[in-house]
């Protein structure tokens, strides 16, 4: 299903952050979830969890909420690792990238959703050779 | 106001009032912090606030330099940092938000010295308003002026209820005023948000409009309070009524004192900063009826003070590059985002400030490519992807300065106990140790280039050989 992606910052999500718990399980709780209006929740067959796609390919799993908070067509991701998985680097020549207002797919899934140490292991490989720019 | 501090020996247990809080832009300045060995105890905090301040006693909060990793000596961290952002060819550095300005002062200079590119928080923020205000200008306040004055409150974009959770109560909303004694009663309040936010339960009006249409359904305000209709097909492409889009404009002619608070809903989303322009626009003309000003709810304590610190160093809010040995800014080209998704960097110092958690997988992917350098207090994304981690101090508790809060009003925060390490007192200790590495290093490398340059050129006997049989070769 083709729909809107809003990130944001919530209180509880920033709580993590600032409290130094990015490597938590609470981090995940407060920012692996993706709000859904009840309607579309409805019409994806009430997932547990979904997967999100971007136009790059790009795809995340995160836990599925059901809220009227939302308007039909559109999904909300709190700020954090996971909802930048698919935001894609499209800044309008502002350095702001697409956080708001981004046609992404959506579609039932099935778990589980990866924890942040994980999320990071799976997706960046950092190169932790000592290599420095200009070599060495 | 009076702020005390108390200490006993005994308990070590320090008492303080009236700290400044580290963490949004509102930089509230009555916190209550009572530490001991163990534990810290805060009043009046928020709830990202008080997890801020227990940072101070966390299991997670770095104490050591790492390498790749691994645990390192003070002085080897610093001159293995410096020997990245020398040896790169177009070192970016990322100068975070919840520092001081003077931190922010010293880590600019060193991007100055060494040629890099500079950029901050507001790239990834408030970038395109502040664009915004360089292309319309900004009619704007003091949060004292909107807490004492206000009685039109309209948050576009915004939801201060979960980014500046002490907004409402300190500065909006429900507090009582000079001119606004009676709060939330004598308050008219708009919600521009296509969520159903916790800041839209409070709202008079909520315009939940469809995404990516505040430039129309901002137009269409102005459209009406210039005595015009808005296009018949406003409705449909916004998802407004027309009978809202009328109310708000009348409540913006009605307003003694309003205030536009625009948040991220109006600089992420797209159209950007011709959203803000547009909203800059609208404050204008709404003080044709009344006083009318607009704010940007900034994210950190200090992001405000990078704009101002970058643009009294070098006359450019944000996104700068050095490398031709003079400021040259352009968003979309020197910023963070941009600049590491075109992979053309190739190292990073970031200085107090989540990357690996918050730029898009297509920058962070060239992160993990390349060299990175942090100053960081926790374990998380950031460390994961640096190869020097130099730990962090806590700003206005470990150690004073200045932070610019979102109405772009100078605090300065004073510290109330030390730092857990000795090797460095504040963040801006750590960028001069870092600035005098680079400094020797490059001195040395220069004086190495003069003595091979003036060195008597001699030729192996292999290179005699072969020149000798070009030079044949042509007879």
């Amino acid at each position: 299903m083709d729909i809107i992606l809003n990130t944001g910052g919530t209180a509880f999500q920033g709580a993590v952050i600032k409290g130094g718990r990015k490597f938590t399980d609470e981090y995940t709780k407060e920012a692996a979830y993706c709000d859904i209006n009840p309607t579309d929740f409805e019409e994806l067959g009430k997932p547990w969890f979904v997967k999100l796609t971007n136009d790059l390919g790009d795809s995340v799993i995160l836990r599925a909420k059901k809220t009227d908070r939302q308007q039909r067509g559109e999904v909300f991701v709190p700020r954090g690792p996971w909802a930048n998985i698919i935001v894609t680097p499209v800044t309008e020549s502002t350095g702001s990238p697409a956080y708001k207002n981004l046609k992404i797919q959506i579609e039932k899934a099935n778990g589980p959703v990866l924890g942040p140490e994980e999320l990071m292991k799976k997706y960046y490989t950092k190169r932790t050779s000592g290599q420095v720019a200009g070599g060495e | 106001m009076s702020s005390e501090a108390q200490e006993s020996q005994i308990s070590n247990k320090i008492t303080c009032s009236d700290v400044t809080c580290p963490v949004c832009g509102i930089s509230c300045d009555d916190i209550d912090v009572e530490l001991d060995d163990v534990s810290v105890v805060t009043r009046n905090a928020c709830i990202m606030g008080d997890a801020k301040f227990k940072e101070l006693r966390s299991p997670h909060r770095i104490l050591t330099p790492l390498i790749n990793g691994k645990e390192a000596p003070w002085s080897e961290a610093i001159d293995k940092a410096a020997e990245i952002l020398v040896n790169a060819k177009r070192p970016f550095f990322f100068v975070g938000s919840e520092t001081s300005t003077e931190a922010m002062g010293v880590a600019i200079e060193i991007a100055e010295t060494v040629g890099g590119l500079v950029d901050g928080n507001a790239t990834i923020c408030h970038g395109p308003t502040v664009m915004a205000i360089q292309d319309v200008g900004q009619a704007g306040c003091t949060l004292g002026e909107t807490r004492n004055r206000a009685d039109l409150d309209i948050y576009w974009g915004a939801n201060p209820e979960d980014a500046h959770p002490r907004h409402l109560s300190r500065h909006s909303i429900f507090v009582r005023g000079f001119f606004a004694e009676q709060g939330r009663k004598g308050r008219q309040i708009i919600v521009v948000d296509p969520r159903r936010s916790t800041t839209a339960e409070h709202a008079d009006l909520h315009l939940q409009l469809k995404p990516g249409t505040d430039f129309e359904v901002l137009n269409a305000i102005m459209t009406i309070l210039n005595g015009f209709e808005p296009h018949e097909s406003f409705t449909e492409v916004t998802g407004i009524s027309r009978e809202d889009i009328h109310k708000a404009a009348q409540m913006v002619e009605d307003a003694r004192f309003g205030v536009i608070w625009v948040g991220l809903g109006i600089a992420s989303t797209r159209g950007k900063h011709y959203n803000a322009s547009m909203a800059m626009r609208l404050t204008q003309l709404g003080n044709n009826y009344g006083k009318f000003v607009i704010l940007a709810n900034r994210g950190h304590c200090n992001v405000a003070g990078f704009n101002e610190v970058l643009a009294w160093s070098c006359g450019f809010p944000y996104a700068v590059d050095f490398s031709t040995g003079e400021p040259r800014y352009q968003p979309g080209e020197y910023s963070t985002v941009d600049a590491l998704r075109r992979k053309e960097v190739d190292a990073l110092f970031c200085m107090c400030a989540d990357l690996g958690a918050h730029l898009p997988k297509k920058a962070v992917e060239r992160l993990a490519e390349i060299p990175v350098v942090s100053i960081e207090t926790a374990e998380g994304p950031q460390a994961f992807i640096s190869n020097v981690v130099l730990p962090g101090v806590l700003d206005a508790m470990e150690c004073e300065g200045t932070f610019y809060r979102m109405d772009n009003v100078p605090i300065y925060a004073r510290s109330f106990c030390d730092p857990p390490f000795d090797f460095t007192k504040s963040n801006e200790d750590t960028c001069k140790q870092l600035l005098d590495a680079v400094q020797q290093k490059l001195a040395a490398r220069e004086k190495a280039e003069g003595e091979e340059a003036a060195r008597p050129k001699t030729l192996s006997e292999e290179e005699f050989g072969q020149r000798l049989d070009k030079l044949l070769s042509r007879v």
